[in-house]
């Protein structure tokens, strides 16, 4: 069992630091100059070879490795050179309780694919990704640095606040899936419900039987949408990026609390930063977006469809990667959409950035959360 | 002009679907969205993408003749500088960077020529006083702009390393030439 566990983690690290984080530089740069109709990085290239600038991150971290790693002088140095394990450490973590598969039965066996599958699974997310807040802080306190003192006040508070309102985001999906358990969210939006069901609170009660028949899955993106909005809002907030970065801000506060860092101590910051843009595609993914699931092939339909022919293990076995592939390319999507926001859209100024979270997204989650109350009651269960 | 001209209308104020901020976000969201989807069909067909990226070493921007490069002297077609001497340039000089020593031809002529010619261009500022003062059109603003040195001395440009046949700069001299609106002969000489 032991066992087992190791693997799943040890997969689940390996894909996300081996595969996403180093891709991940390469498509930001890469995305980013296709929207702005540049052509982006192609010029490091081995023996002539470029792979459309794939060796880019390569050269990257090669160049961070072989810099001086130089620490301030009055600076708290073990804190300084602590910071950016702080920051990024924790954020790998957070990836234990996101499930990218479902639950398999092979024979006698079961195989669950989730590092660790535990009752609280999204507090434990949250509680992870304030850890990693930390990071942050310490590192602009412990430079001995005014811009990084600023850097590390404006993370402390950001992330402060929007911890308080990412929480009530989500808590209409809670009371619609009925669990905190990531996976249990993910086996009940693998499912279908009635597209226009929600036309019952107005009393429409003989809809036509087409749109009776027209039904979408259910996932927590079409079940509450604006959960959906408040919450990608929150936790883009959470990561520090643009349009949110004002910790390092560079146009104010040369680079925030990561000014005094050098060499891979700064790739670090980086590094927590591209794994938390796969967290949040992974969490977004996992409670809005049905997480491993397929629309409109529930587990069951897919192991039925192919079980006649090839037996059950193998038909189980497919559907396992039917589902992990379905995970990582609604992953792909949400880190795309992340990206499309973090180039399209310029800072928030500071005060704005606090409006947004306690005069806007504050109240609408809450009212949010009556009102999806008010629609449970009324139309019962949906699903 | 690349990529055509769009005519930007700018509203004063916000109205009401900039300050509900979602309506205007998912706008441009699809704005840059069809950038990305357009320029990645091109990147995947090579065809139709729309980008203004010019690969620099490799490819070379070829500038407007109005653009004011690092200033050389003008060679006679006899050889040697078509400049006089004359000092102009050198009092016209705002970062006082042109030195200019004057002499004779040693041939029958006797005409006065710059024996020393030295332009700092660590100090040249490319303002193109000189080239505007010159009254025999000997020095001139080049395209060139790739002057980067490893020191300040070899930014130090003597009479030799500054002559360009006129063949080189012809495109600056007609352009020069517009604001005169006088003919010149086949010698470049303006008649007159």
């Amino acid at each position: 069992m032991f066992l087992v566990a190791l693997i799943k983690s040890l997969f689940i690290t390996l894909v996300v630091v081996g595969f996403f984080l180093p891709i991940l530089t390469w498509v930001e740069r890469k995305q980013s100059a296709l929207m702005q109709d540049r052509i982006g990085a192609n010029r490091a290239s081995l023996a002539g070879v470029s792979i459309l600038g794939l060796l880019h991150p390569v050269a990257d971290v090669l160049k961070l490795m072989s810099k001086e790693n130089a620490v301030p002088g009055g600076a708290n140095r073990l804190l300084h050179l602590m910071a950016p394990l702080i920051a990024a450490i924790p954020v790998i973590a957070a990836f234990a309780v996101i499930p990218y598969g479902g639950n398999y039965r092979f024979g006698a066996g079961e195989l669950s694919l989730v590092a660790a599958d535990i009752d609280w699974g999204v507090l434990y997310v949250f509680a992870i990704a304030s850890l990693a807040s930390f990071g942050a802080v310490l590192a602009g306190w412990a430079s001995n640095n005014n811009w990084s003192l600023l850097g590390g006040i404006r993370a402390a508070a950001q992330m402060i606040s929007y911890e308080v309102t990412m929480g009530l985001t989500l808590v209409p999906l809670f009371m619609v899936f009925g669990t905190l358990r990531l996976t249990q969210m993910g086996e009940a939006q693998d499912t279908v419900v009635p597209a226009f069901a929600f036309l019952r609170i107005f009393g429409l009660d003989g809809l036509p039987t087409l749109l009776q028949a027209i039904s979408i899955p259910a996932w927590g993106l079409f079940l509450n949408p604006p959960a959906f909005i408040l919450f990608l809002t929150c936790i883009m907030a959470e990561n520090k990026r643009p349009p949110f970065d004002l910790p390092e801000s560079e146009s104010e506060l040369v680079a925030g609390y990561s000014t005094e860092y050098s060499g891979m101590r700064f790739g670090l910051f980086y590094l927590s930063e591209f794994i938390q843009v796969v967290v949040v595609a992974g969490l977004v993914t996992a409670i809005f977006l049905g997480g491993w699931t397929i629309p409109w092939l529930s587990q069951a339909e897919i192991i039925g469809a192919i079980e006649p022919w090839f037996g059950e293990s193998v038909a189980t076995g497919a559907c396992l990667l039917f589902h992990v592939t379905s995970f990582f390319a609604k992953v792909a999507f949400v880190i795309w959409l992340q990206m499309l926001i973090r180039w399209s859209l310029p800072r928030f100024r500071y005060d704005q950035l606090m409006d947004l979270c306690w005069k806007v997204i504050l109240p609408a989650s809450l009212l949010n959360i009556f009102a999806t109350a008010f629609v449970m009651l009324a139309l019962g269960d949906v699903r | 002009m690349p990529g055509g001209v769009i005519v930007v209308e700018r509203r004063e104020g916000l109205g009401l679907a900039e300050r509900l901020y979602l309506p205007m976000l998912a706008r441009g969201l699809w704005v840059s969205a069809r950038h990305f989807f357009r320029n990645l069909r091109g990147f995947v067909t090579g065809k139709n993408r729309r980008d203004f990226v010019v690969q620099y070493p490799e490819e070379r921007v070829d500038y407007a003749d109005a653009f004011r490069g690092v200033p050389v002297l003008v060679e006679r077609e006899e050889g040697g500088p078509r400049c006089v001497a004359c000092g102009l340039c050198e009092l016209a000089c705002p970062t006082c960077c042109i030195r200019i020593e004057a002499g004779e031809l040693p041939d029958a002529s006797g005409e006065r020529h710059p024996v020393r010619f030295d332009l700092d261009l660590a100090r040249c500022m490319f303002c193109g006083l000189c080239e505007e003062v010159c009254p025999v059109e000997a020095i001139v603003m080049s395209r060139s702009v790739e002057m980067a040195a490893f020191d300040r001395a070899s930014l130090l440009f003597d009479k030799r390393a500054l002559l360009v046949p006129a063949a080189l700069v012809k495109r600056r001299l007609d352009f020069l030439s517009k604001g005169y609106e006088r003919p010149r002969d086949a010698d470049g000489e303006r008649a007159g």
